[in-house]
């Protein structure tokens, strides 16, 4: 019995050892499975995807030591410190002619000057996603983070909203809800937040980043604090329930935080060559569109444009125009004595 | 039935109903027609259908069985070495070594066993993750057998010495045989422990090596269809058939006879 | 008595030898750790720095546990984990010791079956089970509805059951239910029926029987499944997240933000090791006390 099990035990192991394999280190459900069908195609390897739902995750398992990877998928304000670390190798853009694709106003950004170490993957905004019939109903107006930390507004829909579980955006909401900065770290601004958001959270239900999709779908939370990926889903996912409502994202007018999510190449990849294929892969137009027209992403990628589905096109919280485009902000990386701050406000929030 | 018996038979049946409650909302709704785990649509085999293309699923819990089975074994064994020798011998070390794994928060052990296997160089994929889970898993073996052991009767044991068994036959045919029961709990939970795991594996986990309870964790989001009920009913059953098989295959073991 | 001694390590040897490699060095490594400064960008800072003169020192501090020991807000969210800890407990002692003592006195047969039987469903996936507790005490389940027209017939109140302390409460019992059931079951199967005849036909009646004759054998299994069922809740942080809404989180959840939100592995292996040290302490403070106890039974 017991040679039996060790049998299958080293089966199991030895069985991915043989083929070209390029290991992706990226979010959940941010790749349509028809582009990675498409690409094992073109390449003639396999893609093999370990997943993460949050850039810490990633960044706790790469600061002791994990590696492996080929491909990573970090938010863009992660790469300066991931490249300080030495973790990223510079990319060769000589291997990366579609890196032509993507629209200039989406590359050098202060994270990384000249793209030294990542390209543009795809975009997200965090907003408010909303149960379209019900707030008409209870006559509640969207537009402005007044719908979540207004207690005039919540008392409408006391225990039928959730926020995000993430200090950054959260304190980043009500920092911009009082007019300052998504990135202000001044210990008095950080404070008002702190009262703005204890002041609305007796009307919230919960702080959640995972499973606000399904109780936005099943229509039992009306309001979330969210990205907008998630909301077009929840959209989707309402309609194919055959829910009587839609789920429609709301853009606050204060503004909001945009994340743009880039691929990176560690050091230490074990296919380098495997990885530049990938990349330059998904920077083809049709592999960006498709990730657009499965999720509703953000798209910086010229090329694929004329791909996206027209409907998605016209919302405007995935495709914003130049004004309001003005208006978000990326969040930036902290230093150790700000992120204790915050943290310890974000602990006192929780625990109250 | 007397009284007490009733009252037992009642207050049992009401623990049932709480564990298996969550249960059976698992098993129904894995053939709820609608992609939603929220209100029940329509009878569908859909989400079965679709598991068994799941590649990347099917992967995961198959590791997670492997892992499982072969982490429970290897900590039983020690787990039960360990117990044995905390209530034979008094050596102060043991039982905070056995003890500390159960109290310290999985988080840290993730983090600490990851950086330790990287300074050793240990190639991460599913043999770190048998590794991590057997450190965890034998305190809970060895403290359910300390405690069955607690109280023993050793005279049989040294009746049986005196009657020329070695230490080895008599712990194989007195000691063992009257543990046993402790030992198939402990053997139970340090398998449950190890499939369900997810902070510890997620850290410990080599590129691309998926356990069950990792893909589902990235499932949570948009796409918890039925399809994970659907594989957490087939699990259970699998689970199930393999100790009524293995129980079948040795009979009495289970029984301790 | 040579041979004695080599059996005792033959017995302790391999356990003790596995849990040093897989287990000490790790928590070593995580004690060093948090006397050690947090990087700059998470992490921890190296252990040994360079000044301009080519001197190397080493980057120690206390600070952490300072600034755990001199903030009460730590301390309150461990009172606050400690009191759930021991409910969780006492809750599945409650629940669990009628059900062991019916399998324990069941006939041999049917013993495995329903020892299976109890630990079946923790063979699905945890998520799963914790998501099927949001839909049954979620505003729109059968179950919460029930509940709520029978409050109504009294004029109390609609109340809501999830994202709240009890659906963190009821969460934590059904998780640690097992390993409190199958310790005790495996202390109870043990008792000789015998003993309960003998005091029967002596004229004591079943309660007494109970509390004079099972209930105190049945302490080592008491306390092995308490200590399993404490030590596990007193550090979860998975059941609070998802099921306590605003205002559930444990003294688990702090120490998982400080290794996945503000990448503090300094000051959170400093919250990990009290909260280690006062478990493992409460553990062998309580097997101290039972020993203590039945030696002067």
């Amino acid at each position: 019995m017991k040679r039996l099990l060790c049998l299958l035990l080293l089966s199991s192991l030895t069985a991915f050892a043989k083929d070209d394999v390029v290991n992706v280190y990226n979010w959940n459900d941010y790749i349509a499975p028809e582009t990675v069908e498409r690409f094992e195609k073109s390449c003639a390897c396999k893609l093999k995807q370990t997943y993460f739902s949050d850039n810490e995750e990633m960044m706790a398992k790469l600061a002791a030591g994990a590696k492996g990877y080929d491909v990573i998928v970090p938010t863009s304000n992660y790469v300066a410190g991931m490249a300080k670390q030495g973790w990223l190798q510079p990319l060769d853009h000589s291997k990366l002619p579609n890196l032509k694709n993507i629209m200039t106003q989406y590359l050098n950004t202060e994270f990384d000057q000249s793209n030294r170490y990542s390209v543009p993957y795809a975009m997200s905004i965090t907003l408010i996603g909303y149960n379209e019939q019900k707030l008409k109903e209870l006559g509640v107006p969207v537009g402005s983070w007044a719908t979540i930390f207004d207690p005039k507004v919540l008392e409408k829909i006391k225990g039928r909203v959730t926020v995000l579980d993430s200090q950054s955006e959260v304190l980043g909401a009500a920092l911009k809800y009082l007019g300052y900065s998504v990135n202000d770290r001044d210990p008095k601004h950080l404070q008002q937040a702190k009262e703005t958001i204890l002041k609305a959270k007796p009307y919230w239900a919960a702080f959640n980043a995972s499973s606000y999709i399904r109780e936005l779908s099943s229509g039992n939370i009306w309001v979330v604090h969210g990205y907008s990926n998630d909301i077009y889903q929840a959209d989707l996912g309402a309609q194919k329930a055959g829910m009587k409502f839609r789920i429609r994202h709301s853009l606050p007018k204060e503004g909001a935080v945009l994340a743009l999510d880039a691929m990176v190449i560690p050091t230490g990849a074990p296919r380098p060559d495997l990885a530049y294929k990938f990349i330059n892969f998904m920077l083809e137009g049709p592999s960006s569109a498709d990730l657009t027209n499965m999720i509703g992403s953000g798209n910086p990628n010229k090329e694929a444009q004329k791909f996206i589905k027209p409907e998605i096109k016209q919302i405007s919280a995935i495709f914003p125009d130049e004004q309001t485009s003005r208006k978000l902000e990326m969040l930036k990386d902290m230093t150790p004595p700000q992120r204790r701050l915050v943290n310890r406000i974000w602990t006192e929030i929780k625990a109250q | 039935m007397n009284r007490r018996s009733r009252f037992l038979w009642i207050a049992s049946m009401f623990a049932f109903a709480f564990l298996y409650a969550p249960l059976v909302i698992v098993v129904v709704y894995s053939f709820n027609d609608s992609r939603l785990n929220a209100q029940w649509v329509g009878f569908t085999l859909e989400w079965y259908r679709k598991l068994l293309e799941d590649e990347e699923m099917l992967t995961a819990a198959w590791n997670s069985l492997v892992i499982g089975v072969s982490a429970s074994a290897v900590a039983t064994v020690l787990g039960t070495m360990a117990g044995y020798a905390m209530y034979r011998y008094t050596l102060r070390v043991l039982p905070i070594l056995v003890v500390a794994p159960i109290a310290i928060p999985e988080i840290l052990m993730g983090v600490s066993l990851l950086i330790f296997f990287v300074a050793i160089n240990l190639t991460l994929g599913l043999f770190s993750i048998v590794l991590a889970h057997i450190a965890f898993c034998i305190g809970f073996v060895a403290i359910v057998v300390r405690a069955r052991l607690a109280g023993m009767d050793d005279s049989l044991v040294e009746a049986a010495r005196d009657l020329g068994a070695t230490p080895y036959r008599a712990f194989r045919l007195i000691t063992l045989p009257l543990i046993m029961p402790g030992v198939i709990a402990g053997a139970l939970m340090a398998f449950t422990l190890s499939i369900d795991d997810f902070v510890i594996t997620y850290f410990t986990a080599g590129a691309g090596a998926m356990t069950l309870p990792l893909k589902i964790y990235t499932m949570v989001k948009i796409s918890v269809t039925p399809e994970v009920n659907a594989v957490s009913t087939l699990l259970m059953l699998l689970t199930l058939a393999l100790i009524v098989i293995a129980s079948k295959l040795s009979p009495g073991t289970l029984r301790g006879e | 008595m040579q041979g004695r001694r080599l059996h005792k390590w033959f017995i302790s040897g391999p356990p003790l030898l596995y849990l040093t490699v897989f287990f000490a060095i790790p928590t070593l490594i995580m004690v060093l750790a948090s006397i050690r400064e947090p990087g700059d960008f998470g992490g921890l800072a190296p252990l040994l720095e360079q000044a301009e003169d080519g001197r190397r020192t080493l980057n120690l501090t206390l600070e952490n546990y300072q600034r755990f020991f001199s903030d009460s807000l730590y301390a309150e969210l461990f009172f606050k984990s400690f009191a759930y800890a021991l409910l969780t407990t006492s809750l599945c002692l409650l629940i669990g010791y009628p059900l062991s003592l019916l399998i324990a006195r069941s006939p041999k047969r049917h013993r495995d079956f329903l020892v299976l039987l109890v630990i079946l469903p923790f063979w699905s996936n945890f998520l799963i089970r914790v998501y099927a507790w949001m839909i049954i005490l979620g505003p729109q389940s059968v179950f919460t509805g029930a509940l709520n027209q029978f409050l109504a017939w009294f004029g109390f109140e609609p109340v809501r059951l999830l994202f709240t302390p009890f659906a963190v409460i009821v969460g934590l019992v059904y998780v640690h239910l097992p390993f409190m059931v199958l310790p005790l079951y495996a202390n109870l199967e043990k008792h000789d029926p015998a003993l309960l005849d003998a005091a029967q036909d002596l004229g004591a009646g079943a309660w007494q029987r109970f509390v004079r004759i099972t209930l105190p054998l049945s302490l080592p299994g008491v306390f092995a499944g308490a200590a399993l069922v404490f030590i596990p809740a007193f550090g979860i942080f998975a059941i609070p997240d998802i099921l306590g809404g605003t205002g559930g989180i444990m003294i688990g959840n702090v120490i998982k933000q400080q290794f996945l939100d503000t990448r503090d592995w300094p000051f959170g292996s400093v919250l990990s090791m009290v909260l280690t040290v006062v478990a493992v302490g409460l553990a062998g403070g309580a097997a101290w006390y039972a020993r203590r106890a039945r030696a002067l039974a």
